[in-house]
């Protein structure tokens, strides 16, 4: 019993589980390199046995040369997965701005249930929302795929087409200088943000007659916002900074990511608050015009969240690629 | 360029191997026994390639294998199958053709 070579014929025999011919597959490779041990290099030892086994290559890959390498969806249709999930995407996402807004559950018999939800509830439920999509478009080409017929999937075009979107070249000079500049500007606006911030509690102010500078907001929600915002402004700074002075494309990707993720975390926080009280300023309008105006704030944010929210898709999709286009 | 040129030589294999077993295997062979032939004949395979490939042409019926337990250590010997023969024929047929071709350009490349 040579252990190297056993435990090295486990690890084949774990990628190749399920396979009615796993034990004669196991028992050639076996065979092969015990007899290659003692022709080429002497009596099989361990030391010897490693030498061989380490020449017949990475189990995993050994394994898979035994396996069909059918893919799970056929290459015609691999392009058309994330074009369909974006699309059926689109359709729930219409769905959820509704529920949040109306304040309804809706079903689309019997693909789609979107419940009755709040603002922070879909936040948390837009990206289980993707992967269902994701994971109903791959269902189906994958029994299209297995059904092996001839069939011709249509290939709608969109005004933003995410299999076109190219990642940022981050090698061009003018690139580099952007993000320089971009991370120098921010940088500066940053620092701005928390000395104010430091000295005054808020960042936000506002004046009349350019005379006296007062706290837009009262004191909790202004101190909240405020540090979502310098929050928002430092991690778009060290994303800008890694930008300047990385090549990688990828890298770049995974920075914008990030910064979209973090973005939204912030816009949840700050549409979390139910302030019913939120300026310090008395604006001298009806109650009426006041909840529009509370409204029309939520909008807006919820409209900048949906922003970041497709620019994080559009990061999400490049990363996804084998290799970034070029 | 090396990349490259070892990547389309590796898909060049895939076929060709096919051909070359079908023929070595006019005589009953075990796997270290073919891999080694074809080495002596300055051909290098990549052991893990070899079994998988023989595998295939058991299950498509173009060879037999067969376990001899005789020895110390258990051998799986394999022959080329009448189908194989056939299909051996067939694929030396299009080679043949394939060479005629390909030396008829490098000729004219060469009077042009």
């Amino acid at each position: 019993m040579h252990k190297k070579l056993e435990n090295y014929l486990e690890e084949i025999s774990h990628f190749l589980s399920g396979r009615e011919e796993r034990e004669e597959i196991l028992a050639e490779i076996r065979s092969h390199i015990l007899e290659k041990a003692e022709q080429e290099t002497g009596p099989a030892g361990e030391a010897t046995l490693e030498k061989v086994i380490a020449a017949y290559g990475e189990p995993r890959r050994v394994a898979e040369k035994y396996l069909d390498g059918r893919p799970v969806i056929a290459p015609a249709f691999q392009r058309h997965l994330f074009r369909y999930a974006s699309l059926l995407f689109a359709v729930h996402l219409v769905f959820i701005l509704l529920a949040v807004i109306f304040k309804k559950s809706f079903i689309v018999f019997p693909f789609l249930f979107v419940p009755r939800m709040g603002v922070i509830g879909a936040v948390f439920y837009l990206p289980m929302a993707f992967l269902a999509d994701f994971g109903v478009v791959a269902l189906v080409l994958y029994f299209i795929s297995r059904s092996g017929r001839e069939i011709k999937l249509p290939w709608p075009k969109f005004a933003l087409d995410l299999d076109e979107v190219k990642p940022a070249d981050a090698k061009t000079v003018a690139n580099k200088v952007a993000a320089m500049v971009g991370a120098g500007t921010m940088l500066a606006l940053t620092g701005l943000a928390v000395n104010l911030f430091v000295k005054h509690r808020t960042i936000f102010f506002f004046t009349t007659n350019f005379g006296k500078f007062r706290p837009l907001f009262m004191p909790e929600p202004g101190r909240l916002i405020s540090l979502a915002l310098i929050a928002t402004l430092a991690a778009g700074t060290i994303g800008l900074i890694v930008k300047a002075f990385s090549l990688s494309r990828r890298l770049a990707c995974w920075v914008d990511a990030v910064v979209d993720s973090f973005a939204l975390v912030m816009i949840a926080m700050v549409l979390r608050q139910q302030y019913t009280d939120f300026f310090a300023v008395r604006i001298p309008v009806s109650p009426a015009h006041q909840t529009w105006i509370y409204t029309t704030l939520t909008v807006t944010l919820l409209f900048i969240a949906l922003m970041v929210a497709i620019d994080l898709v559009a990061n999400v999709v490049r990363l996804g690629r084998r290799r970034p286009a070029k | 360029m090396d990349n490259e040129l070892g990547s389309i030589e590796t898909e060049m294999k895939r076929g060709f191997l096919q051909l070359l077993v079908l023929v070595l295997l006019e005589k009953d062979a075990y796997g270290y026994a073919m891999v080694r032939a074809f080495r002596d004949l300055g051909y290098e395979v990549e052991e893990n390639t070899l079994y998988p490939l023989l595998r295939r042409l058991e299950k498509r019926g173009l060879v037999q294998g067969k376990w001899d337990l005789s020895e110390e250590r258990p051998r799986k010997f394999f022959a080329v199958t009448p189908s194989g023969r056939e299909m051996r024929d067939g694929l030396l047929d299009i080679w043949r053709k394939q060479d005629e071709v390909l030396k008829h350009m490098i000729k004219e490349n060469r009077h042009a």
